[in-house]
C-alpha cells in the first residue's frame, strides 16, 4: 500500500467523506493466484510469483486500495502451524490444517507458540523481508500485521463443531484455549511490528464471532478481541463475513475502527448497529455478483447499494468479504468505475 | 401418554443428560419409541429451529440441542428397528469431496433425524461414487450435499452430474446448502432444493418428498 492509499484509508477511518468514494478489496490466495494465472501452491511457495501477482493486481487496478497489501499468508494454515497442526497442501486448493485437540480436556496440554520459531510464521516474515526492498522501491510499504482471530484459531485447533459445542459444555476450558490463542496473537502481532516498523494497522479475520449470540460474544469474543487489538496502531481492521448483527454493536468496544462484513446485512443497518463509529468496507455480493455476474450486474448492484446509503462517511466500497475466487477483471473494473461515476 | 415436557426441555436447552434420562423414563412408562420421536423430539427440534430463525438461538445452541437429540437416538434406534416403525423419509447426507467441514452437515442431520427422517451420514470429503452407492443401498429419497468453501462448491455440480450419469438423478431429490451456497447456485447446478440454514432443512426435506 503506497502513501496515497494509506492516507485515503486513514481518512475514511477517521470519518471523512471522500469524493469519489474510495474502493478497496481484501485480496489473498483465494482470488489472486488464479486471476494472475498461477496455482495456489505456486503462489505460496514462490516468492517471485507472490510478488509479481501482487504487483500485477496493483497495476491492473490502480484506483483500488488492496488490503492488507502484500499479505504474506499460507491460507488457513499460518497460525495453526505454529501450534503444531499438520498442514495439507494441494496444487490448487486452499491448504487445510488438521486439528490437534481431540477433546476440550486436551487444552490443558496446549502450549503458546513462539512466533519467531514455530510453524510457518518465520516463513511469513522471511518472505516479506526478502521482498521488502522491491516493495518499498515501488513506493509501497508493509502497513498491516495480519492474523486470524482468537476464535478462528480455536476452531482450527479443535474443529468448529467441537469448539462451538464446548462453549456450552466446557466454558472454562474454552476460556483457557482462547487465552492461549490471544496471548499468542499479541506476541505474533508484536513480532510483525518489530520486523516491519512501517506497520501501523492490524487486520484480524474471525468469522466465528458471527456464529454466537451477543451474550456469548461478550463472554468469549469481546475480551479476547480487545486484547488482540490492544496495540497502539492507527487502523484496527476486522473481517467477519458471517452474519454479525449480534456482535456488531460491541465491535467498537474491541477497538475496531474498520470492518469488512458480509452480504447478510446492509450498509445502513451496519452503520446503525455500530453507531457509525466504525468505517465499513463493503458490501457488493462477492460470489453471485462480483464473481458470477456480468459487468452490468455489478453496476446495478453498486447503484442499489449506494442508493440505499444516506451517510457516506466512513465508507470504502468493496465486496462483502474478501475478493472471491474467479472475480474477473471486467467486473472489478465495472465496480470501480460505477462507484466513481456515482460519487464524484 | 406421559408428559414429555422434560424431554423436550432437555433438547431445547441442550441438556443431553436430562434429555436422555427423560427419554428412558418415558420408555419405561410404556411410551412407544415412535411416539417419543413424533411427540417429543420432533416438536423440540422444531422449537429449536424457531428460536434460531427468530435470532434467539445461535449455532452453539443448535449444536448442543443436536447433541442431545443424537444421544437420545442412540437409545431409540435399536428400539425403532425392532418395532419396524417407518421413517418419514430417507436421506443421505455428506460434505462434498475436497471439503472437510462438518458443522452444517451435522446440524442438518440432527434436524432431519429429529424430524423423523432416517439419515445416512457419510461424513466429510465424500466422493460422488460414495453418494451414489449410499443412495442405492439405502433407497434414499433425498441426498443432501454440503460445502463450506467457495472452492469446493463446484464439487456439488460434479456430484449432481454424476447422479445423472449413474441413472439415479430422477429417483432422488438433491438438496444443497452451506455458507457460500446460494439459491441461484443451487438452481444453476440443477439441485431440487436449497436450504439457507440448518433450521430450514427439515421443512425443505418434507417439501421435497411431498410430506
Amino acid at each position: 500500500m503506497n502513501d496515497r492509499e494509506w492516507n485515503t484509508l486513514v481518512s475514511v477511518v477517521q470519518g471523512e467523506t471522500l469524493r469519489p468514494l474510495p474502493v478497496g478489496f481484501i485480496i489473498d490466495s483465494p482470488w489472486l493466484p488464479k486471476w494472475a494465472g498461477h496455482t495456489i501452491l505456486d503462489y505460496f511457495t514462490d516468492e517471485r510469483i507472490f510478488l509479481e501477482d501482487n504487483f500485477r493486481a496493483i497495476r491492473t487496478f490502480p484506483r483500488a486500495v488492496f488490503l492488507p497489501g502484500f499479505w504474506s499468508e499460507y491460507g488457513m494454515c499460518t497460525e495453526p502451524s505454529a501450534f503444531g497442526a499438520v498442514s495439507m497442501w494441494e496444487e490448487n486448493e486452499f491448504p487445510f490444517a488438521k486439528k490437534i485437540l481431540r477433546s476440550p480436556q486436551e487444552v490443558e496440554y496446549l502450549e503458546k507458540p513462539d512466533p519467531r520459531k514455530h510453524g510457518l510464521l518465520p516463513f511469513v516474515i522471511k518472505r516479506l523481508k526478502h521482498l521488502q526492498p522491491e516493495i518499498e522501491r515501488s513506493g509501497h510499504k508493509i502497513r498491516f500485521a495480519v492474523a486470524r482471530g482468537p476464535l478462528n484459531i480455536a476452531t482450527f485447533l479443535m474443529g468448529t463443531t467441537e469448539f462451538l459445542t464446548a462453549l456450552k459444555t466446557d466454558p472454562e476450558l474454552m476460556h483457557r484455549l482462547l487465552a492461549i490463542a490471544t496471548d499468542f496473537l499479541v506476541d505474533w502481532i508484536a513480532y510483525q511490528r518489530e520486523c516491519f516498523p512501517t506497520i501501523d494497522g492490524i487486520l484480524l479475520l474471525d468469522d466465528i464471532v458471527g456464529f454466537i449470540s451477543r451474550r456469548d460474544f461478550e463472554t468469549f469474543g469481546l475480551p479476547y478481541l480487545k486484547k488482540a487489538f490492544s496495540t497502539d496502531v492507527t487502523v484496527k481492521f476486522f473481517h467477519n463475513d458471517a452474519p454479525c448483527k449480534a456482535c456488531a454493536p460491541l465491535l467498537a468496544d474491541a477497538g475496531i475502527n474498520l470492518l469488512n462484513f458480509g452480504v447478510q446485512h446492509t450498509l445502513s443497518d451496519m452503520k446503525a448497529w455500530t453507531c457509525n463509529k466504525i468505517a465499513l468496507l463493503g458490501n457488493i455480493p462477492p460470489r453471485d455478483v462480483l464473481a458470477a455476474g456480468t459487468p452490468e450486474d455489478v453496476k446495478r448492484s453498486v447503484a442499489d447499494i449506494l442508493g440505499a446509503v444516506e451517510d457516506c462517511s466512513r465508507l470504502m466500497v468493496s465486496c462483502g468479504g474478501g475478493m472471491p475466487p474467479d472475480a474477473p477483471t471486467q467486473n472489478i473494473e465495472a465496480l470501480i468505475s460505477k462507484v466513481e461515476a456515482l460519487t464524484q | 401418554m406421559p408428559d414429555l415436557t422434560s424431554l423436550r426441555e432437555g433438547i431445547v436447552t441442550g441438556n443431553a443428560a436430562a434429555a436422555v434420562s427423560a427419554a428412558r423414563s418415558a420408555l419405561s412408562k410404556g411410551v412407544a419409541p415412535v411416539d417419543l420421536v413424533t411427540e417429543g423430539i420432533s416438536p423440540a427440534m422444531a422449537e429449536v429451529g424457531r428460536l434460531f430463525e427468530e435470532g434467539e438461538y445461535f449455532v452453539p445452541e443448535l449444536l448442543v440441542a443436536a447433541r442431545a437429540t443424537k444421544e437420545i437416538f442412540q437409545v431409540l434406534r435399536p428400539l425403532l428397528a425392532q418395532t419396524g416403525a417407518k421413517p418419514r423419509g430417507r436421506v443421505v447426507l455428506g460434505t462434498v469431496q475436497g471439503d472437510l467441514h462438518d458443522i452444517g452437515k451435522n446440524l442438518v442431520a440432527a434436524m432431519l433425524e429429529g424430524g423423523g427422517f432416517e439419515v445416512t451420514d457419510l461424513g466429510v470429503g465424500v466422493s460422488p461414487e460414495k453418494f451414489i452407492a449410499a443412495v442405492q443401498n439405502s433407497r434414499a429419497q433425498i441426498v443432501g450435499l454440503s460445502a463450506l468453501l467457495t472452492t469446493t462448491m463446484p464439487a456439488m455440480k460434479t456430484a449432481v452430474d454424476a447422479f445423472r450419469s449413474a441413472g439415479i438423478r430422477d429417483t432422488v431429490k438433491v438438496m444443497v446448502g452451506g455458507a457460500p451456497v446460494t439459491r441461484n447456485y443451487a438452481e444453476a447446478i440443477g439441485a431440487d432444493g436449497y436450504g439457507e440454514n440448518a433450521a430450514a432443512s427439515l421443512e425443505l426435506a418434507l417439501r421435497l418428498i411431498g410430506g
